[in-house]
């Protein structure tokens, strides 16, 4: 079954339609690789597959079931993150960040860190553990971000330009971390405008121009 | 000028000394600026996050109604308070025109706009990505609100700051409602007033001077809490 399923869906952004889909179907087992250039939809269709827009038409479903937007969507969220092309990081330190999510789902302080410490070390980030967040670099912060991402138990990742705008070092750690995290079975969702370094994993490519797929 | 001069000095030596009638003035001051401030936060920062973050019809209104109560002068609210709490107004049985009380409500009166719309500015100027980020980590409604809260939090606590340097600096307020009386509803502020008009230059320096130390420990702590 396809985790994702997509079909006519659109977005209007004022009165511009921005994102026209015909059609996407994402499995597991193999990343899906959004491409495309800047502006053609790859930010809005991740937006819109988290749960944080809402389309004015279109059918949108995860493993089956429609996608509920807003409020009631929950349990949706739950099952899917979302790490922006620049995420934010909460004000206090790395661990207060990463163990967000699991808070989040009701766990008590030591289950939270111990989740947290799990995706920090999968993140390479046992560095920067009892950092503050807000003096991060931009690679550390998307590391950070991966790790909380990772840390919300999340069976679906969707990932917004995860090594743009980060220096070359960082940007390694991270495509490595990725081939990891698509070894170990997540459903990973990926935008890119650089695929070169997708090269050794299993892709399914989706490119899109200006909010279509093409 | 030696009057002046020896006005300071004669103001500066009650205050060394603690001159008993300045400290109970001093202590009226903290009591009712204390109880006006925690009064106001308990309104007024829901209110503005209610205002920041929510979208209902006449949002707009009410900012500019909370916006415009900034600039209210404060005998118009003493005014507006004394119709309802005298024998006569609606509130009159609950005898609370110059007493501590009368002070306080019309004190919160005053700082509720103020915290309401300080804390609506922060509250609004809270990254969008916040209450993204939260959603996409698993949060409840609740959690989202309090996670928005927590990151706005230094400002709110600077709005409950400045509304309490504003209710310990008023004037009008606390007289036409508590009526100056001494050791009881006589603030620090009524009392330079009284005393400045009698001709005690000194005793209303050293008024003054606590008055001051009060605001500047207050702006001391927000100023504090904002770098840290």
């Amino acid at each position: 079954m396809d985790v994702f399923f997509l079909e006519n869906v659109k977005f209007r952004f004022e009165s511009d339609l921005v994102l026209d889909i015909g059609r996407i179907e994402v499995s597991s087992g193999v990343v899906t690789l959004l491409t495309g250039a800047n502006g053609s939809g790859k930010t809005t269709l991740l937006r819109v597959m988290a749960g944080l827009l809402m389309p004015e038409d279109g059918i949108i479903k995860y493993k089956g079931k429609a996608v509920i937007f807003g409020k009631p969507g929950l349990k949706y969220r739950r099952q899917i993150t979302l790490l922006a092309q620049e995420p934010y990081l909460f004000q206090g330190n790395v661990m207060l960040n990463v163990s967000y999510g699991p808070r989040a789902r009701g766990m008590n302080i030591s289950q939270a860190n111990k989740k947290a410490e799990e995706a920090i070390l999968k993140t390479r980030c046992e560095g920067l553990i009892h950092r503050d967040a807000a003096k991060l670099s931009g690679g550390e912060k998307k590391r950070v971000a991966l790790a909380r991402a990772l840390a919300a138990g999340a069976e679906t990742l969707l990932l917004d330009e995860p090594i743009s705008h980060v220096d070359e070092e960082n940007s390694e750690l991270i495509a490595g971390i990725i081939k990891d995290l698509a070894a170990s079975g997540i459903t990973l969702v990926v935008s890119t405008h650089i695929p070169e370094w997708t090269n050794s994993l299993s892709v399914k490519n989706v490119r899109l121009a200006y909010g279509r797929v093409v | 000028m030696e009057y002046l001069l020896d006005g300071f000095a004669d103001g500066l030596m009650r205050v060394l000394r603690s001159d008993p009638e300045v400290m109970r003035a001093a202590w009226v001051t903290i009591k009712v600026g204390f109880w006006a401030t925690i009064l106001a936060s308990l309104i007024g920062l829901p209110v503005g996050f209610l205002l920041a973050t929510a979208r209902f019809r006449g949002r707009g209104f009410a900012i500019t109604v909370f916006q415009t109560s900034l600039g209210l002068p404060t005998v118009v609210i003493g005014l507006l308070v004394y119709g309802f709490i005298s024998r006569r107004g609606p509130l009159g049985f609950a005898d609370l025109l110059f007493t501590p009380s009368a002070i306080i409500v019309g004190l919160v009166v005053l700082a509720i706009p103020l915290v309401a719309v300080f804390s609506m500015t922060s509250v609004a100027s809270v990254d969008e990505r916040v209450r993204e980020t939260a959603l996409t980590l698993g949060a409840s409604n609740g959690l989202v609100a309090w996670t928005v809260l927590r990151e706005a939090r230094f400002g709110m606590v600077a709005a409950v700051l400045a509304a309490f340097g504003r209710v310990s600096s008023e004037v009008g307020i606390a007289m036409m409602l508590g009526g100056n009386i001494e050791g009881y509803t006589r603030t620090l502020t009524t009392a330079i007033a009284l005393e400045s008009m009698k001709g005690e230059f000194g005793f209303g320096i050293a008024l003054g001077v606590v008055l001051l130390v009060i605001i500047f420990v207050t702006n001391l702590l927000s100023r504090y809490i904002q770098r840290s």
